[in-house]
């Protein structure tokens, strides 16, 4: 059985199409998926992504202990940054990929995928434990006492200010500040999965209600899931389950940035020391037909050496786009590549850099 | 979910809908097909001179997140399809009765007896939604 959020009847009334997503009943459109995707590059929509899980944990070695979990730098963050970062099992493979939020020096938040919540449960409280006499904190998994929305778009700042859900004061992309909205502790950080710029609400209980209603009141469009998904596949932001699974490294999702191997100790970081990944993922676009998930990735004499992990068409650039893995060792020099889309092999061309740039800070 | 369902065409529960005149099919997608799909952001159809056996799938129709197979109401070769479509596939989400995909020589008329009239496709698509 999924569960809906709070949000649903909402969802609902607005005509959404509702579909299971993360064991949750979720909106993945309202009307258009293009004008949903459009709205959000060039003025402000919003998601309900009340499903994504929350870990919240305290204590004098909450940080370190985040920090040592995962593969991206965190105790070297300042205070109120945002840092997304893999988190990896021993042999470097991805349990998940999350968002940590540095809320004090003795406080951290965290927000993973919904369809990961218990794994990530289960696997993050049980290093607490385990490590209980090195980091000294306390931890949480708040996922159902917290919701989320998404409200992303060139737009968003300047309709933020008018609610009053931020203020003038510098406010910088992957920045987390605590605020109070309608007597209500919220969290808002400037992060979001679109690639435009447009912050994330964390919100106690039923506010989100009220929240909605003054977004909508504020002209934001509601905007589902098959839009998030074009919107991110767009800007070429991994999703778990597709560039990223159980059985991948960070390398082989292009997320080297994220493993930082200056740090002293992390779990994940011997087994990736010298690692060379077995996969590349490629940016591919087809001028004719569409790069559907699971289609194979050919070289120019058309011997396979991929898959497409996902694939769309792009609303901004009207092509169909695509991530996909690659065989390292078969990945080609003269970087000529087919998708095959049924019974043609079409000719793709290679991106090297993302197919849209967001207008994120 | 209220569509359109014109009188004098026949359906079948893939939702293509058929006109025929002197032998020859006219096929398209329904109102409540275009609907489902959403935005239609790209079409496949094959090439005139193509036998399609009736049930037998001729082409996909795409839209932004899904791919949905077409299926051939009638056993017959195909004389004429659209090709606006490769350029505007979007025309069958404004009138998808309008812009047809293909014209077919219908190789046993009596086919045309197995196809849905307006009121049992209502029924059907009711059933659907």
């Amino acid at each position: 059985m999924n569960q809906r959020t709070l949000l649903y009847d909402k969802h609902v009334e607005l005509g959404a199409k509702m579909v299971p997503f993360g064991g949750f009943e979720l909106p993945i459109q309202y009307g258009s998926v293009k004008e949903e995707a459009l709205a959000v590059r060039n003025q402000c929509g919003m998601f309900d992504v009340s499903h994504m899980g929350e870990f919240y944990l305290e204590g004098p070695g909450a940080v370190e202990f985040v920090d040592h979990i995962i593969t991206n730098d965190f105790a070297g963050a300042e205070t109120a940054k945002a840092v997304y970062s893999p988190l990896c099992r021993e042999d470097g493979t991805v349990i998940d990929d999350l968002i940590a939020y540095k809320l004090g020096p003795q406080k951290v938040g965290i927000c993973v995928n919904a369809a990961n919540i218990e794994k990530d449960w289960q696997w993050i409280s049980a290093r607490a434990e385990e490590l209980s006499s090195r980091f000294e904190f306390k931890i949480r998994n708040q996922s159902g006492d917290y919701n989320l929305l998404a409200v992303q778009g060139p737009k968003t700042e300047s309709i933020f200010k008018e609610l009053g859900l931020i203020d003038d004061s510098e406010f910088d992309y992957y920045r987390v500040r605590a605020r109070t909205y309608k007597g209500l502790d919220i969290l808002v950080a400037r992060t979001g999965y679109t690639g435009e710029d447009g912050f994330e609400v964390f919100i106690p209980g039923d506010g989100i209600l009220a929240l909605w209603d003054d977004l909508i009141g504020a002209g934001v469009r509601p905007c589902g899931l098959a839009a998030r998904d074009v919107l991110r596949l767009e800007v070429c932001y991994p999703l778990y389950g597709h560039e990223l699974g159980d059985h991948l490294t960070p390398y082989d999702a292009n997320l080297k940035w994220t493993v930082k191997m200056a740090k002293p100790d992390f779990i994940g970081k011997n087994s990736l020391e010298g690692y060379t990944s077995k996969y590349r993922l490629v940016k591919l676009s087809l001028e004719k037909g569409i790069p559907r998930e699971g289609y194979k990735i050919l070289n120019g004499d058309e011997q396979e050496i991929g898959v497409v992990t996902s694939g769309t068409m792009s609303v901004t650039l009207g092509k169909g786009i695509c991530m996909g893995l690659v065989e390292r060792s078969r990945f080609p020099e003269s970087k000529k590549f087919k998708i095959a889309v049924r019974k043609n092999n079409f000719e793709a061309t290679y991106h090297a850099k993302a197919f849209v740039t967001g207008g994120h800070k | 979910m209220s569509h359109n369902v014109p009188e004098e065409l026949k359906y079948t529960k893939e939702h293509e809908w058929v006109a025929e005149a002197s032998g020859i099919a006219t096929v398209g997608i329904t109102d409540f097909a275009q609907s489902s799909l959403g935005d239609i952001v790209f079409v496949e159809l094959p090439e005139a001179g193509t036998e399609l056996a009736a049930e037998a799938t001729f082409g996909v129709v795409e839209s932004i997140k899904s791919v949905s197979d077409l299926y051939s109401p009638l056993t017959g070769e195909v004389l004429e399809r659209n090709d606006e479509l490769e350029a505007s596939p979007e025309l069958l989400n404004s009138d998808p009765y309008q812009n047809w995909m293909l014209k077919i020589k219908i190789s046993d008329t009596s086919q045309l007896d197995g196809l849905m009239n307006a009121a049992d496709y209502s029924a059907h698509c009711e059933g659907q939604s």
